[in-house]
């Protein structure tokens, strides 16, 4: 084998060894990859000049504008997390389907499905609701493996269901592979954007939710003992209607508009994350504004006025203001428009001051700019990875092995599931992202799979090892925040049917690409 | 302008070598008790830069926000786009993950593979943390500073300004924020360094040392 195959391998191989110990993946990543360039470059093997490159890398990571969008929905997730609009989705949805039996299962699955929609981060999406749900179920009643399967597998929703970040990051990664097959290939590029991601994420994400639905419905009928349903003429008044209307009612708006106005192609992902941060950080401030003793509450009502306003104004009469004829009833509107906008940022300003009068401002701004960072950082350490794999023709050997696959695409396509199925058990969805996509997409598309719903069947697949015992990442998560009593053992069991609910519908969406492939496909007309 | 730009860029540089002896500093509090009072403040202070550099990104996320908000508002109701404005969204979003790096590594928010970590003892988790600073965080920030000097340099001898007319014309700055990520990142990794030394030698950094001067009551 010659000296660059052999040091390709060896990295790899260091690089995986190395990630045990336990420091930072991200520096794990750059620090074993120019270990390697070192050596290449003693052996007289590596071209040095390409390690200049990595400045540049860092550079293109900094000024791309789709990659705006991943700090900014973090930002709305972090805030509707702290600020207890998260807690009260899950208290509202557990009250109204308590009395059906199995209906705090639906419940976590159908805010799971929500949050999910607005973290995707699974860590936060499955601790908060370990911490808020799971002791309601067992209170209770419910069989300790049924609601550890649910709280789990409804926590991995985050990562299928849009606007999730890691399909933001994931539609980087396919569109620059795709382009990078396009020049070797002989058909025309054709660009793969976030929100062709997401609409193509859409469909294989609410059959997973209504397969979910259906199971608990199946379990409730064929063993009703493991989910009780709420006891009858409960002592708790029943809920009023204004607490339903702001506690499920509006993170819901906020949420379809978000991704409403993506998929219908009104908005590019990053406008419509920061409409989504904006919108988070007003809606928390409603949801705090009595605790914190202040007189805002109209101020922040009046600037959702003032954007309804706006968009009302936009479409009856023209607020454009370069042109060289303005009206004067457009210049009143004009003028009306500035007024509501004006309204907006100030009820965004009051929002942020009850925020930060409640404290909650600075620990949410503080953990979205960390996670923020840590995400760029993996970026950053990946991409010094991935440049020297390259330089070792790493990228040309692994698409020499896909070809090689017996079974042509479907061959390749297997084995690449296969491996990222395994990684998925150490690396967490970012880095096999940053890491694996680059290298495996590009000659997979080669090979006529479909990009898009690549990235779907990718993105399933990970979420579906993240369930996985022994090392899924959701059990960990709920392991470490689960009351006493709850053994491993039990998680691990609760969270095997749902792995065959995953496998199942991963199936179908490998047997009918076209469930993920259409909407992008309507989408972009 | 020029001479003053390379003057600058040496002087930088020259710190940069004056400053690496620092680099030792976790080993001399291994090895030498008479350091550690000296690693430890040292290590506080890096600490406290970097807190200062995690507000400063702080502030930015919020700066982002309203900007992209801001252009958001301008090109659907008003029909006006300025590039100016989307830079700042952009520059924004630079500085706020390449600032808060440090103290991401400060608060431990980098991921982990934590299969193996909770089976470590105390001296283990604390050699990794050691090694895991001296093989990786310095040699991958020296290759970013090396990497980026000629571009940064660049920037810097010509005041790069914006790529289109109506851009923010602060690229040279722009660029500058690789090495300051690389220069503070490198010392918060000292600075962790530093406290995998103390554990190691058995004081570590939240306990004071037996007998310094700053237990007096």
């Amino acid at each position: 084998m010659e000296i660059e195959a052999v040091l390709a391998i060896g990295m790899f191989a260091v690089a995986i060894a190395a990630l045990m110990a336990g420091y930072p993946v991200a520096l794990t990543l750059g620090g074993i990859a120019l270990v390697f360039a070192v050596i290449g470059i003693a052996l007289g093997v590596f071209p040095e000049p390409l390690l200049r490159a990595f400045a540049t890398r860092i550079q293109g990571s900094m000024e791309n504008p789709v990659l705006v969008a991943v700090p900014l929905f973090i930002l709305m997730g972090v805030i509707l997390e702290r600020s207890r609009v998260a807690e009260d989705l899950l208290h509202i949805a557990s009250r109204l389907l308590g009395q059906v039996r199995g209906g705090l299962g639906y419940a976590v699955v159908l805010v799971g499905a929500l949050l999910a929609a607005s973290t995707g981060i699974v860590g936060a999406t499955v601790i908060t609701m370990t911490l808020i749900a799971l002791p309601t179920m067992l209170r209770q009643g419910y069989d300790v493996r049924l609601a550890t399967g649910t709280i789990a597998a409804a926590g991995t929703l985050g990562q299928i269901i849009p606007p999730s970040i890691v399909l933001i990051l994931l539609a980087d990664a396919i569109s620059n592979a795709n382009q990078s097959a396009s020049l070797s290939g002989d058909f025309g590029p054709s660009a793969v954007s976030v929100g062709d991601l997401f609409a193509g994420a859409l469909i294989p994400g609410v059959l997973l939710v209504v397969i979910y639905l259906g199971y608990l419905a199946v379990v409730a009928i064929v063993r009703p003992e493991t989910c009780p349903p709420l006891e009858a003429g409960g002592d708790e008044p029943p809920l009023p209607v204004r607490e339903i209307a702001l506690g499920l009612g509006a993170p819901l708006l906020l949420i379809v508009a978000v991704l409403g106005s993506i998929l219908a192609g009104l908005a590019s992902p990053t406008e419509a994350s920061a409409i989504g941060a904006g919108g988070a950080i007003i809606l928390a401030g409603l949801r705090l504004a009595r605790e914190a003793g202040s007189r805002f509450a109209p101020l922040l009502v009046a600037g959702l006025v003032g954007a309804a306003g706006v968009i009302g104004l936009s479409n009856v009469a023209d607020l454009r203001i370069a042109r060289t004829e303005i009206g004067a009833g457009d210049w009143l509107a004009i003028g009306l428009a500035g007024l509501g906008a004006l309204a907006f940022m100030a009820s965004l300003a009051a929002g942020l001051v009850v925020l930060e009068r409640t404290g909650r401002l600075r620990p949410a701004l503080s953990s979205a700019s960390k996670i923020t960072s840590m995400v760029f950082v993996i970026l950053i350490g990946a991409s010094l990875f991935s440049l020297v794999l390259r330089g070792y023709g790493g990228d040309e050997m692994i698409e020499e092995v896909l070809r090689a696959v017996p079974g042509g695409k479907w061959g390749a396509l297997a084995i690449t599931m296969a491996v990222m199925f395994v990684l998925g058990f150490f690396l967490d969805f970012i880095e096999i992202v940053f890491v694996v996509v680059p290298l495996v997409a590009p000659p997979l598309i080669l090979l006529g799979v479909d990009p898009v719903w690549l990235a779907i069947l990718m993105a399933l697949n990970l979420q579906t090892s993240f369930l996985t015992p022994p090392f899924g990442f959701a059990l960990f998560y709920l392991r470490g925040s689960a009351p006493e009593g709850v053994e491993t053992l039990d998680i691990w069991r609760g969270a095997t049917p749902f792995i065959c609910l995953q496998v199942l519908l991963i199936g179908i969406v490998a047997a009918i690409p076209s469930l993920a492939t259409w909407l992008p496909g309507i989408a972009a007309r | 302008m020029e001479g003053l730009v390379a003057g600058l860029g040496t002087g930088l540089t020259g710190l940069g070598y004056m400053l690496s002896p620092l680099l030792l500093v976790p080993f001399a509090a291994l090895a030498l008790p008479a350091a550690r009072p000296l690693a430890r403040e040292a290590s506080r202070a890096i600490d406290a830069a970097s807190g200062f550099a995690l507000g400063s990104a702080m502030v930015l996320a919020v700066v982002m926000l309203v900007a992209q908000l801001a252009v958001v508002i301008a090109r659907y109701a008003f029909g006006v786009a300025f590039t100016w404005m989307n830079d700042i969204v952009i520059y924004a979003f630079a500085a706020m993950f390449l600032l808060a790096a440090a103290g991401a590594l400060r608060d431990d928010a980098h991921v982990r593979v934590d299969i193996l970590r909770a089976r470590f003892g105390p001296r283990t988790l604390a050699a990794i943390e050691m090694a895991g600073a001296y093989l990786f965080i310095f040699p991958v920030c020296v290759l970013i500073l090396w990497a980026a000097a000629p571009m940064v340099s660049g920037a810097w001898s010509r005041l790069e300004g914006a790529r289109e007319s109506d851009g923010l014309p602060l690229l040279f700055l722009f660029k500058s924020l690789i090495p300051v990520f690389a220069a503070l990142l490198m010392a918060q990794g000292l600075s962790e360094a530093i406290k995998a030394a103390l554990a190691l030698s058995g004081h570590p950094a939240g306990t004071p040392d037996p007998g310094g001067p700053r237990d007096l009551p």
